[in-house]
């Protein structure tokens, strides 16, 4: 799913990420983590195209990101849902246009729009909040409409920088389920965190970053979590099961 | 094409409530729009008036020869022979003292009893010339006026040239110096709206940020811009040409309060409805550059 062939990146002379290589796996969850300053935004800002490396190749869902003309870069910021650490929400609108102006953009029906905003945001426990306003939230009520507007194009990737960086532990953990629960269908999940308890906590690989190198973290596990996770239901995307077949998000 | 016409709908959609969001900026917008217009209309109603008085004025540049009491046909004859030989007369026409009697009286209603009392008829005959456009600012005319002068029938000989090229002098300033206010309030009125998207821009700096990173299409971020400059445009035009036409009924209104005779002869007509699709097209190309302008890619980069 994600490719990086010896990726460097300079700022202003100065190189903040340094021949960087790694591969995550469709339907794998991969932390990405490290001190202040390694690098760790400046890597995910890359496979969105916010910013383009200096030298090396990345590859998402098998476009070439770093080459692509930039007339490209909303049909790759499309097929992947993105959550930040401030969490980015339009002040002037309601939780369920932040949610649901994503698929507005795609041409989506009305009638579609509001089911599958209000499916998402039932999935995050916010549909009761539909008409609020993000400063009517609480930061973890405003991080998961980020997650829910990520989400609601059903991505095969998602990004997120320091999700939990504004939340208390209960909080934290509760966003945590809800990506363990994205990844159980299957979506390629890659978190960016200060937060070594959830890390150890979550038993998942680690990419650990220090002044722009990857030390530690290049052995893929053996296999995804969402391969051995079973549901209710008894199939995973990995089971080989009918088409497109995505289990139903369990509830936090 | 469900998508398309889906995709369209959004676009406007955006628009208006990208406008309805910011309506306070919106209103300023329309407003400062609707003053630029406004005024362009209101020099295009001068204008327009203006060349309705030169109508009224060229009519008027007829030199009026009175006849003496005494003068008989040969006379009268020998003053149009005169006329017609000179190349500045465009056309002749005698008028009899009956027919000035009529013509005051039709001119002058609330008198007309009074002339119709008084013993006789008072009214002198005339022969009425028409000069020919050169003929208006000829310096010939002089000489010309002086001939007929010297004829014996002549009474008197009514004609004020130095008025009428004052006038068209005006007229010809107020015509040209019009048209250069004109385009400068249009350069003005786009100015103002570039100005005020450019703010909205600045305003929704991190919704449009927001925009790229979840993958919106350019389409649907700058569309909104260029259409609410669009409407702006419109709204503002729309608004100008019915402030127009409400000041032009008040002057109406004020003219027929006055009874004032000569003001009636000025004001006449509102701008055609050609020149009004004009300035409402106006506003709303001024709208469309504005909001072009503002979107421009150096200005939307976050």
């Amino acid at each position: 799913m994600i490719e990086f062939y010896r990726v460097s990146k300079d700022y202003r002379g100065r190189r903040v990420l340094k021949d960087v290589s790694f591969q995550v796996r469709r339907g794998e969850f991969l932390f990405l983590t490290g001190p202040s300053g390694a690098g760790k935004s400046t890597l995910l800002k890359m496979l969105f195209r916010a910013e383009k490396p200096s030298e090396g190749n990345i590859v998402v869902n098998g476009m070439n990101v770093g080459g692509m003309p930039v007339a490209r870069v909303p049909e790759l910021r499309r097929s992947m849902g993105i959550v930040f650490q401030d969490y980015k929400l339009l002040a002037s609108r309601t939780v369920f246009e932040n949610v649901s102006f994503v698929l507005k953009f795609l041409g989506v029906p009305i009638a579609e729009r509001r089911r599958r905003a209000y499916q998402i945001l039932r999935l995050v426990e916010l549909h009761h909040r539909l008409n609020a306003y993000p400063e009517e939230l609480s930061g973890g009520e405003q991080q998961r409409v980020a997650l829910a507007r990520a989400l609601v194009n059903d991505p095969e990737l998602l990004i997120a920088d320091e999700p939990t960086g504004n939340l208390d532990h209960r909080l934290a953990e509760e966003v945590m389920k809800l990506f363990t629960s994205v990844n159980v269908r299957g979506t390629t999940v890659l978190v960016a965190t200060h937060d070594q308890e959830l890390i150890r906590h979550s038993g998942r690989r680690c990419l650990t970053l220090d002044r722009g190198r990857v030390i530690e973290g290049l052995v893929e596990a053996a296999l995804p979590p969402s391969a051995v996770h079973r549901l209710d239901e008894g199939r995973t995307p990995l089971d080989g099961g009918p088409g497109d077949y995505r289990p139903p998000l369990p509830r936090v | 094409m469900k998508r398309q016409t889906s995709m369209a709908v959004s676009l406007v959609d955006e628009a208006i409530s990208g406008l309805w969001r910011a309506r306070r900026m919106t209103a300023l917008s329309i407003t400062l729009i609707a003053v630029s217009v406004f005024l362009v209309g209101a020099f295009l109603l001068v204008a327009e008036n203006l060349t309705g008085v030169i109508e009224t004025v060229r009519d008027e540049t007829a030199v009026t020869v009175f006849l003496k009491g005494t003068a008989t046909e040969g006379d009268r004859l020998s003053v149009e022979r005169v006329a017609r030989e000179s190349r500045l007369v465009g056309a002749v026409r005698h008028v009899t003292r009956a027919e000035a009697r009529d013509r005051f009286a039709r001119s002058w209603r609330s008198l007309a009893q009074a002339a119709e009392g008084l013993p006789g008829n008072p009214f002198p005959e005339s022969i009425e010339l028409d000069l020919t456009a050169q003929g208006v600012g000829s310096a010939a005319v002089p000489a010309l006026l002086r001939n007929l002068t010297a004829l014996p029938a002549v009474e008197e000989i009514q004609f004020d040239v130095e008025w009428i090229r004052r006038l068209r002098g005006v007229v010809a300033i107020v015509r040209v110096g019009g048209l250069g206010l004109g385009v400068l309030l249009a350069f003005g009125a786009a100015f103002t709206i570039a100005n005020v998207v450019r703010l909205t821009i600045l305003l929704h700096r991190d919704e449009i940020e927001i925009l790229r990173l979840v993958g919106a299409p350019e389409l649907l971020i700058r569309g909104p811009f260029v259409l609410g400059g669009l409407a702006q445009g419109a709204l503002g035009g729309a608004l100008a040409l019915g402030l127009l036409a409400m000041s032009f009924q008040a002057l109406l209104r004020y003219v027929a309060s006055t009874h004032n005779a000569l003001l009636g002869v000025f004001v006449v007509h509102f701008i055609p409805a050609t020149t009004g699709l004009g300035l409402l097209i106006g506003g709303l190309l001024a709208g469309l550059i504005g909001g072009a302008v503002a979107v421009r890619k150096k200005n939307i980069q976050t």
